[in-house]
């Protein structure tokens, strides 16, 4: 090995090495090198959504690994429909709450969430319970509701859908964390993480014309990524979904996914709604063509997957 | 202070707190208001004929017998608004000699009480278009909803863009979306006529054009408090008649025209000898000559029309005629266009039906205000002339939200029945007419369903269809037509699912209530 090589290599390990100052911390303290690797994705049942929120994210190697000091942060759940959280028809208010707090534990400099709804907005932040937990917790709730704060992008990558105009929280953030409840989609069949971003653009009109499913996966090859996409299944809605009539079309599954994988996410939120309502994978086009663009992987056997009973 | 002073400047503060209110509730993009401030809207004279308060009816009349035409100078949000251009018109202008030079002029009988009986009789045979085109506070509801509203939005958004810089957002930004031509034309035009006609000749309206100016001064006429002369006090200076925006009163001859007196007290502000006074004063007790001279019609003004009565008639000519030029404008694509077009307006939930609602509505576009969702737009001449102005339920981005129910709480002539949140929810304003040959699903063989995402019964519903594919279905007893489905149907130019209005309303029974059944799962499933 040339000497310069050399410097090159051991730069790169000590590198590496101060990124993950916890297994060092564990690598020493513990005398042994065996330091396990941080799962793909985290699945926990049984508690509340903050307490399942803060197992997952310990599991992953803390929050900070995702959200850096000093990041402009938005956090984009489902607050599509004008539905009281018992009828989960929006992503639990508080999930959002909390991890509105983690980020700004973590240092992030602003919070931002947002959604374009289908309801009429203000009602949609007030009876989700959404606008109030954030305000709580220190963030910021900002509208959606006009063209005016959605701006164009850019998707090269798409198939149909090869621009859109995005909410521009989104595009001035540093990191956004995808946090979608799983619900049943009359249209989409299924609810959840990649067919949250439909939440992000303002044209939505153009998906339904040229190829719903396929549309779904085309925004989804946006260049910035979630840091964290995060399934509520605290409560899933089984049927008659998006919008749901009454509490029949609600199961209380207690359970939470976290992953950055955004395909293998949906995947496994899938197998979670199977146990409740039968729904084929290729039903649910959107997955199958994000798997395609490489945006992730649906065979969740190659991947490590720490699952958590409280 | 003087009686005269302590009149006009009581007769300006109380104007003032009702005005203010009302004007802030017709500017009210956001929903800051209580609804319940439409209560104010209660003392106004035609909503409360058409929605046949006989109480209000009763009290105004005898307010009227009692003190003169206080409606035209106090609750009258289109008197206070011409004050208000009068009072501009007067910046800039010397102050002590009499600002505003007002002359007597004899009154316009023959139009004021032709026009009034024309819109009594058009309205008895129940065409009620004409009341509505002339009531002052419909009228006013329009300037304020489609003029002055706009440019609250605007200002809101300057205000709401600078505020976001800085991360606030308890501004937003909104988009004007209600104002149709038709309305903002027919706004226009009443501003502009109430312009011109307060420039020229002060409250010439209110005793010309106005049905509830011309009612009230039939019963004003008798007033027992009036305006009267004191003959032992009287210079003759004429400071009176200057001020008088009625052009009602007479100095030479020392007359007063009670029947187009707006009772505004300017002219006992304006008296410094005690020349006139504010006083009991029963007709039968007054000279009967005066009162003789004010009914005999102007003859010779009948036979030779002079330039004046040129400028109204085509001021409402021009002001009938803008719409249909607007509606002239409006092409139509397709056939199946055509076919939809034929159907009738979808009126607003609680207005029962077509003919009750066409019979009640002034179109003072209060609703169209209010309404959350913004799907009440004013109507133009496509549905005829005696649907003019009125709202409809127009599903092109919006839809009747599932349990609100402001347009009714709101409504000040009862044209939109109050409804409770139960009674709302079961009416059905139209039902969902699904065309399958014009769907995405049927005609791209893609998945879509977002009529049915937007379904709050799910009446439209998705059935299999091909493949894993899924198709709307409508289930008729459930759809109470709140638009949800068309309003979101991708396909243009006619959408694949529209509502057609139910001219009687409808009701349906609640959707079915499903049993909750417990789901227990103990794995993760993957």
């Amino acid at each position: 090995m040339k000497r310069r090589d050399f410097l090159k290599t051991s730069a790169i390990a000590g590198a590496a090495l101060s990124l993950n100052f916890d297994n060092l911390h564990a690598a020493l303290s513990s005398n042994t090198i065996a330091v396990e690797k941080a799962p793909d994705m985290v699945a926990v049942m049984g508690g509340e959504p903050e307490v399942m929120l803060d197992k997952a994210l310990e599991a992953l190697g803390g929050i900070s690994k995702y959200i850096k000091k000093g990041q402009k942060v938005v956090i984009k759940p489902n607050i599509g429909w004008d539905r009281t959280p018992e009828l989960a028809g929006n992503t639990n208010p508080a999930l959002v709450k909390a991890l509105v707090k983690r980020c700004l534990d973590a240092g992030a400099s602003k919070v931002t969430v947002f959604d374009h709804t289908c309801d009429n907005w203000q009602k949609c932040y007030d009876s989700s319970g959404i606008a109030a937990a954030v305000k709580e917790a220190g963030g910021i709730i900002m509208p959606g509701n006009d063209e005016k704060y959605y701006k164009p992008v850019d998707l090269p990558l798409g198939k149909n859908l090869k621009s859109t105009a995005i909410h521009e929280a989104l595009i001035e953030a540093d990191a956004w964390i995808n946090v979608p409840v799983l619900k049943n989609h009359g249209g989409a069949k299924l609810t959840c993480a990649m067919k949250n971003y439909m939440g992000i653009v303002w044209d939505r009109r153009f998906f339904h014309q040229n190829d719903l499913q396929q549309c779904i996966a085309d925004v989804c090859t946006w260049n910035k990524k979630p840091v964290l996409n995060i399934v509520d299944a605290y409560r899933i809605m089984h049927q008659n979904g998006p919008q749901g009539k009454s509490a029949a079309d609600i199961a209380t599954l207690k359970s939470l996914i976290i992953s950055p994988n955004i395909v293998a996410i949906d995947t496994a939120a899938l197998g979670l709604f199977n146990q409740v309502k039968k729904l084929e994978m290729e039903a649910v086009g959107h997955i199958g063509k994000g798997e395609e663009f490489k945006l992730g992987t649906t065979s969740l056997d190659k991947l490590t997957i720490k699952r958590i009973k409280i | 202070m003087k009686q005269g002073a302590l009149l006009k400047w009581s007769r300006v503060i109380l104007a003032i707190l009702f005005f203010l209110p009302i004007t802030f509730f017709f500017v009210d993009f956001s929903d800051v208001l209580p609804d319940s401030l439409s209560r104010l809207l209660d003392f106004q004279i035609i909503p409360a004929l058409l929605g046949g308060f006989i109480g209000i009816l009763v009290l105004q009349a005898v307010l009227a017998f009692l003190f003169g035409r206080i409606y035209c100078s106090v609750l009258c949000p289109a008197g206070i608004l011409q004050d208000i251009i009068n009072r501009l018109f007067c910046i800039g202008k010397k102050k002590k000699k009499g600002s505003r030079r007002f002359l007597f002029r004899k009154p316009s009988n023959v139009l004021r009480y032709g026009l009034l009986a024309v819109t009594v009789i058009l309205g008895v045979f129940g065409f009620t278009g004409l009341v509505m085109l002339l009531d002052p506070y419909s009228n006013f509801g329009r300037i304020a909803t489609n003029l002055f509203r706009p440019v609250v939005m605007w200002g809101n958004n300057l205000i709401a863009d600078l505020f976001m810089k800085m991360d606030n957002y308890s501004l937003y930004h909104v988009t004007v979306s209600t104002v149709t031509t038709v309305a903002l034309v027919a706004a226009f035009t009443a501003l502009l006529l109430f312009v011109i006609m307060v420039v020229f000749r002060g409250r010439l309206f209110c005793n010309t054009l106005c049905p509830v100016g011309s009612s009230l001064g039939l019963i004003s006429r008798y007033s027992l408090f009036r305006i009267t002369f004191d003959k032992a006090g009287c210079v003759q200076c004429g400071k009176c008649e200057y001020s008088c925006k009625a052009e009602a009163i007479d100095a030479k001859n020392m007359t007063v025209d009670a029947s187009r007196c707006v009772t505004c007290f300017n002219c006992v502000s304006s008296c410094s000898k005690n020349g006139l006074a504010y006083k009991l004063n029963p007709i039968f007790k007054s000279n009967k000559q005066e009162a003789l001279t004010d009914l005999s019609i102007d003859t010779s003004a009948l036979k030779k029309p002079n330039g004046r009565r040129n400028f109204l008639t085509t001021t409402v000519a021009i002001a009938g005629s803008a719409p249909i030029v607007s509606a002239l404008a409006d092409n139509v694509s397709t056939e199946k266009e055509k076919e939809i077009k034929k159907w009738p307006p979808i009126t607003p939930p609680g207005s029962l039906s077509l003919e009750r609602f066409k019979d009640k509505c002034t179109a003072c576009h209060l609703c169209v205000v209010q309404c959350p969702s913004h799907v009440l737009r004013p109507t133009g001449l496509e549905y005829g002339l005696d649907y003019l102005l009125r709202p409809r339920l127009a599903y092109i981005d919006s839809y009747c939200n599932y349990e609100c129910t402001v347009c009714a709480d709101v409504c000040p002539t009862d044209a939109i029945k109050p409804l409770t949140k139960e009674e709302k929810i079961t009416t059905q304003v139209g039902i969902a007419k699904f065309m399958i040959d014009l769907c995405i699903v049927h005609t791209e063989k893609t998945d879509c369903g977002a009529c049915s995402e937007h379904c709050p019964t799910q009446a439209v519903h998705m059935v299999p269809y091909e493949g894993t594919l899924t198709i709307p279905n409508v289930t008729e007893d459930l759809c109470i037509g709140c638009g949800g489905c068309e309003s979101i149907c991708p396909v243009r130019p006619v959408r694949a699912i529209v509502i057609k209005a139910n001219t009687e309303h409808l009701f349906v029974d609640l959707p079915e209530e499903e049993e909750v059944k417990e789901v227990q799962i103990d794995d993760f499933g993957f």
